[in-house]
């Protein structure tokens, strides 16, 4: 059966569950490239952010004869992300897992200030995307993963809350912590 | 400026988007996964799709059909197998002295007759067209007879029902017997018939014997014809004989041939009760 553009991600992965190698291979292509920034940007190191990509793939390949659609397929698919993330901050950083937790209200403060920067350091588009991953990159973890999971993922703030199993308020207040942060970086 | 007032309507989780974030993010590095990442997951996946079965269910959806119909045909061979070995267990079932309702074969059978008065019944009365094995007419006009049928019959095929003929007219011609190719494997068979022929009929038990074991050979000796039926000689005999002849033929461990008999007679006495025990008679 080939599959199209129109058949949605939970079309594929049941056609997956049924034993339609096509089916995955439409589904990886469409989240290959967001799943992988999600982790790259989470963890800030392309070779772990490949073992994890890896490791959650496997994990979706090995659970894919019990998938049932019970929500957004990215939902399942990034919740699966961020229990693997869990784990290597456990593993690897504790620190960091620590400051998963850690709504990071006043790391505010912390960011550089682009205001401050002199007329002729105004960035054009590239470098100002350049810039936004910078700013990124300082977000507290949780910040972050609500910021790239919107991006990355498409999600809406009740399935980012479902992904990180916190509650809807709670995923909107990251976001809105995330997005005032990147604003004030970028000097807006 | 406010997040709200930066939302990006009709955007999953647009209460909380800001447009030029989302428009500048789009434009930052668009990193992917390595190529031999990619290669490993689908190979990876198509690997897991070949190796293990499909879910249940699925599974079931696509061979339900095919399975449904393997076990139809598998319980209707054994239920028709099982109906035919139980068929020899009725003959255990019904008394030994009911007397039998004689019926001409290839005949509707008649009404259902109380079953007082088959039992006060001396004896079967004889179908009109039952062939009588001891006629009158001079033993060795009967052997000539005979011989002369063997020999026509041994030249050309023989059609099934001619059997009987055969018989009536080689009865009374022991010597025929050597000469037979199957002659001796039929010796208990014709032995069995013997006792129940010559009590019925009065003739001598070598004519009779011999009778039966030249019908078989007759058969046997046809280039291209299969062996004769066990219930060969008995086509216009009553049911008693028959059921006589198979309790025999089960006492000599023919059950075999006693089976095929007993589903003949079954065909010819749909209605004719069977006796308990056959092999006690």
């Amino acid at each position: 059966m080939s599959w199209g553009a129109e058949s949605s991600d939970e079309e594929l992965m049941l056609g997956y569950r049924d034993g339609d190698a096509g089916a995955f291979d439409s589904l990886y292509a469409r989240h290959k490239g967001g799943l992988y920034r999600y982790l790259l940007r989470q963890c800030r190191d392309a070779a772990a952010a490949e073992e994890l990509f890896q490791d959650v793939w496997m994990n979706l390949i090995r659970a894919r004869a019990g998938y049932t659609v019970q929500a957004k397929f990215t939902t399942y698919l990034y919740r699966l992300a961020h229990n693997r993330l869990i784990d290597h901050y456990r593993k690897h950083a504790r620190a960091t897992a620590v400051a998963f937790d850690d709504e990071g209200g006043d790391a505010l403060l912390e960011l550089p200030d682009d205001r401050v920067r002199p007329a002729d350091d105004i960035l054009d588009a590239k470098r100002r995307a350049a810039r936004l991953l910078e700013l990124i990159a300082t977000l507290p973890p949780a910040q972050r993963e609500a910021f790239l999971l919107q991006q990355e993922g498409g999600m809406s703030v009740e399935a980012i809350a479902q992904a990180t199993g916190v509650t809807r308020e709670t995923a909107k207040s990251r976001l809105r912590y995330a997005l005032a942060k990147l604003r004030q970086g970028l000097g807006e | 400026m406010t997040v709200n007032d930066r939302n990006s309507g009709g955007l999953p989780g647009a209460e909380e988007r800001d447009s030029r974030l989302d428009r500048l993010y789009r434009e930052a590095e668009r990193a992917g996964p390595p190529a031999h990442l990619d290669a490993a997951l689908l190979a990876a996946a198509r690997r897991e799709v070949g190796a293990r079965p499909r879910p249940l269910a699925s599974a079931l959806r696509k061979w339900r059909v095919p399975v449904s119909i393997a076990a139809l045909v598998v319980l209707s061979v054994s239920l028709v197998t099982l109906v035919r070995e139980e068929g020899g267990d009725e003959l255990m079932k019904v008394a030994p002295g009911t007397p039998p309702a004689p019926k001409p074969s290839g005949m509707a059978p008649p009404p259902a007759q109380p079953a007082q008065a088959d039992a006060a019944r001396p004896s079967p009365p004889a179908p009109a067209a039952r062939p009588e094995p001891a006629r009158p007419a001079p033993r060795d006009d009967r052997r000539a007879d005979a011989q002369a049928e063997l020999g026509t019959m041994a030249d050309r095929p023989q059609p099934f029902l001619a059997a009987p003929r055969v018989e009536e007219r080689a009865a009374g011609s022991p010597q025929a017997a050597p000469d037979m190719e199957d002659g001796a494997m039929r010796a208990p068979a014709a032995v069995a018939r013997r006792s129940a022929k010559s009590v019925a009929s009065g003739a001598p038990a070598a004519e009779v014997e011999s009778a039966r074991m030249m019908a078989g050979s007759a058969q046997s000796g046809v280039p291209g014809q299969g062996k004769a039926p066990p219930w060969q000689g008995y086509e216009k005999e009553p049911p008693q004989k028959w059921l006589d002849r198979i309790a025999e033929l089960r006492r000599q461990g023919e059950t075999a041939v006693a089976g095929e008999m007993l589903a003949e007679f079954k065909r010819r006495f749909p209605d004719h009760p069977l006796p308990p025990d056959p092999g006690a008679r």
